[in-house]
């Protein structure tokens, strides 16, 4: 349930830690997994957290940096078809360009399986395991 | 060309009322019959006949429509319907007729019977119910368990921190961490999707909660339940190996092929015999992990 003013937690390594939400894409109400919002950059990752190697992606966004980004975790429950219910300890996103594709190389976290039919197997595709 | 529909509509005039006097008439009969009910059984037996279409029931061939009048005849078929007609037996005149309408009580609640047939059809073995009832055996809230996905994909397993009992919608919360994230799942136990549902760990001591909703606070939080169900996934592979039919000759097969291997055989065969000896420990102690896939 993500909407103006939400803060989430970026889980990609495109230098973004914290973001906030400014404005759900294509619909006029909340936001869930596999929707697009954009976000205002909060708080940057320090370089030291990320390594060495991912120093050089740390720089692709700054404080205050506009951004889409695709919801990949939420607090509030989501129900599937099945009747199944899930529900994560956060609220969490990954930053993407205007075309779609991912910003940062690397996602570091789990993601919801609606991200499936919601067509984003980029992301997908990077995340370590989906629930 | 004006004219033909003002010919027309006397007729249409006459057949609405037509059609009305009938449903009159059959609601008229319907109040009144309590011995007479002979007659008003065979019409209804025979199709209503008004004017709209008519269905046939798949299952008792009879007509069946929106509008059907059923005789009380046929209501009085079920058993709950059958008391009130008792009751008033000795005064068969309309007057007890009528007071027979006005006091009948109310039907029981007829959810609870609608849901003992879906989860009879959901659940033909019955091992879904049993597994969550209210006995020692079932699992109880606390737990760790993993539920299994006919769709494939990894099992999830994690603490069960409440049982929505609901009829058919009887559905279980699990939590886990995945990833430092903390993952909650519903699942409803008599889904076709959900595979199998195994106990992989019972809690020490009884929960004295019903909802362990206090286990998402970071003090009381038990993490991540994926070495519990690493370990546990190791045991069941001896299990497996033991033989859920025929077990016991299995195990000499696997003894005498571990003996025939040499040096290490010794130390095989104790450990298996540990196993053995420690799975019929459990088996009386019903604190033994056990496993429930339905088939």
């Amino acid at each position: 349930m993500l909407q103006l003013k939400s803060m989430l937690n970026c889980i990609d390594n495109s230098g973004a830690a914290i973001v906030e939400c400014v404005m759900v894409v294509g619909q006029k109400r909340h936001a869930s997994i596999g929707d697009r919002i954009v976000v205002v950059v909060q708080k940057q990752r320090g370089a030291h957290a990320e390594g060495m190697s991912a120093s050089s992606n740390a720089t692709k966004v700054k404080r205050g940096d506009i951004r889409h980004a695709v919801v990949v975790r939420t607090r509030q429950n989501v129900t599937r078809r099945d009747g199944s219910n899930i529900k994560f300890d956060d609220n969490a996103c990954v930053l993407i360009n205007k075309a779609g594709d991912p910003i940062g190389t690397r996602i570091n976290g789990i993601v919801g399986q609606e991200l499936r039919t919601k067509k984003w197997s980029k992301i997908l595709s990077m995340a370590p395991m989906q629930a | 060309m004006n004219t033909a529909p003002h010919s027309l509509r006397p007729l249409g005039c006459l057949k609405a009322g037509l059609r009305q006097a009938r449903q009159q008439r059959a609601l008229l009969c319907r109040q009144m019959a309590t011995t007479t009910s002979s007659t008003i059984s065979s019409s209804s037996q025979t199709a209503p006949d008004h004017g709209f279409y008519k269905i046939t029931d798949p299952k008792t061939q009879r007509l069946r429509s929106a509008f059907a009048v059923y005789s009380p005849s046929a209501i009085a078929t079920s058993p709950s319907a059958l008391a009130p007609l008792i009751q008033p037996s000795t005064s068969s005149n309309p007057s007890g007729a009528l007071a027979r309408l006005i006091v009948s009580p109310a039907s029981p609640d007829p959810l609870p019977a609608l849901h003992q047939v879906q989860i009879k059809r959901m659940d033909p073995t019955g091992a879904r119910t049993a597994l969550f009832a209210k006995t020692r055996h079932a699992a109880r809230v606390g737990d760790v368990l993993m539920v299994t996905h006919r769709r494939g994909g990894e099992p999830f397993a994690g603490v069960c921190i409440s049982i929505r009992r609901a009829g058919i919608d009887t559905a279980i919360l699990l939590r886990n961490h995945m990833g430092k994230v903390g993952v909650e799942m519903w699942y409803k136990i008599y889904n076709k999707n959900v595979a199998g549902i195994e106990i992989v760990k019972r809690r020490a001591k009884r929960a004295r909660r019903a909802r362990l909703t206090y286990m998402r606070q970071a003090k009381h939080d038990m993490g991540s339940v994926s070495d519990i169900v690493f370990a546990w996934k190791k045991t069941r592979k001896v299990m497996t190996t033991r033989g859920g039919g025929g077990g016991g000759q299995r195990l000499v097969v696997v003894l005498r092929r571990r003996r025939r291997r040499g040096s290490r055989s010794r130390e095989m065969r104790e450990g298996v015999g540990e196993r053995r000896g420690r799975g019929e420990g459990g088996v009386d102690g019903n604190r033994l992990c056990s496993c429930y896939l339905f088939c």
